[in-house]
């Protein structure tokens, strides 16, 4: 009757179903894992309780940073070579470029995110993207501190181009009321 | 950890160079294990599940016209100078400031002004709030009254130009 408890030393434990868990869990992130491109320039979005998400396909950004400069981006790389060969290409023809100077920015204008625009030329790209895809959904996504003048500018850009639907991009405030 | 264990385990220890046949062998995967956590703490700390959200906005189209008794407007401007500027009809505006003065991180509207457009709107059902915007005012202030106005759930409201007559206007605030 006498049960004199072992003192356990070195004992062992069968570790196999935690590591099992453990790369189930890392090959689960790793495959998840989009890493964000550099962004071109530091946005530091609104906040707000909006709970609605961005859409992933067809999207037309326009960022306005906080030095009130003007980036677009399209997401399909269809539209992006649209956009290039209706306005960027004549461009560079008129500035005499070779069409191996061509291609080659070609190229680069379909990996680039977004690019700069003028705040004049911004029309222009917006209405070309409308035509180039119809789908498009339009968003603005201005930095907190990006004066009103320069969004109110794009929206009505977006009113022109008879974009009359568009979403604000923010980001979730967690303080409730 | 992870050792794949047996009673066999001790068998290899024998005199002679023949080459047993390898049943039950020890391997030591412990560095793997690290490694393999270490990475899975990389991935679950740097992955950020958030998709940013977004606040709709719908414009009118540019031909239609909608007429509103002048009774049923309220018109709130802002100036850019965080005060805002209300007016009912045609009434002189009337200064409120748009943040709480505490409030630095100016979150949330001012709560005079919150109150003040939640009275409105249940005073008079058919209310309809025209926002005019300076162009010296920030892109900030024009999200935090669009979400308020969402958080009440007033959805009469409408964005419109700031004119030189609303420059004008506010000169005889009260």
């Amino acid at each position: 009757m006498s049960r004199i408890k072992a003192k356990r030393v070195g004992f062992r434990i069968d570790m196999t179903p935690m590591v099992d868990v453990a790369f189930l869990l890392l090959t689960f992130f790793m495959l998840t894992t989009k890493f964000r491109p550099p962004e071109v320039v530091k946005i530091d979005l609104p906040s707000s309780h909006s709970d609605m998400k961005l859409p992933e396909s067809d999207v037309l950004t326009v960022t306005v940073s906080g030095a009130n400069t003007f980036f677009m981006g399209v997401s399909s790389q269809q539209t992006r070579e649209k956009i290039f060969n209706s306005v960027v290409k004549p461009k560079l023809i008129a500035a005499r470029f070779s069409s191996a100077a061509v291609q080659d920015s070609l190229k680069q204008f379909k990996l680039a995110d977004s690019f700069p625009v003028q705040r004049d030329e911004l029309d222009k790209f917006v209405v070309m993207a409308r035509f180039a895809d119809q789908k498009l959904r339009p968003v603005v996504r201005a930095d907190a501190d990006a004066g009103f003048d320069a969004v109110n500018h794009v929206i009505k850009v977006y009113k022109k181009a008879n974009l009359l639907t568009f979403n604000l991009v923010t980001v979730m405030e967690k303080e409730v009321r | 950890m992870g050792i794949v264990d047996s009673q066999a385990g001790r068998r290899s220890i024998k005199k002679g160079k023949r080459r047993t046949k390898r049943i039950g062998f020890h391997l030591d995967m412990t560095p793997m294990v690290d490694v393999a956590f270490l990475l899975l703490t990389f991935f679950m700390l740097t992955t950020t599940f958030s998709k940013s959200n977004t606040m709709e906005i719908n414009l009118p189209p540019e031909m239609t016209e909608v007429k509103v008794a002048e009774t049923n407007v309220m018109t709130l401007r802002i100036a850019g100078d965080g005060m805002a500027y209300y007016s009912l009809g045609n009434d002189a505006p009337r200064r409120i400031p748009l943040y709480d003065p505490q409030d630095t991180r100016q979150l949330a509207l001012s709560r005079p002004l919150r109150q003040l457009l939640k009275q409105q709107v249940k005073a008079n059902e058919k209310m309809v709030i025209v926002v005019k915007i300076s162009e010296k005012a920030r892109y900030k202030q024009l999200v935090d009254i669009i979400d308020e106005l969402n958080l009440m759930k007033i959805d009469r409201f409408s964005l419109d130009d700031y004119t030189e007559q609303d420059a004008l206007e506010i000169k005889r605030a009260v």
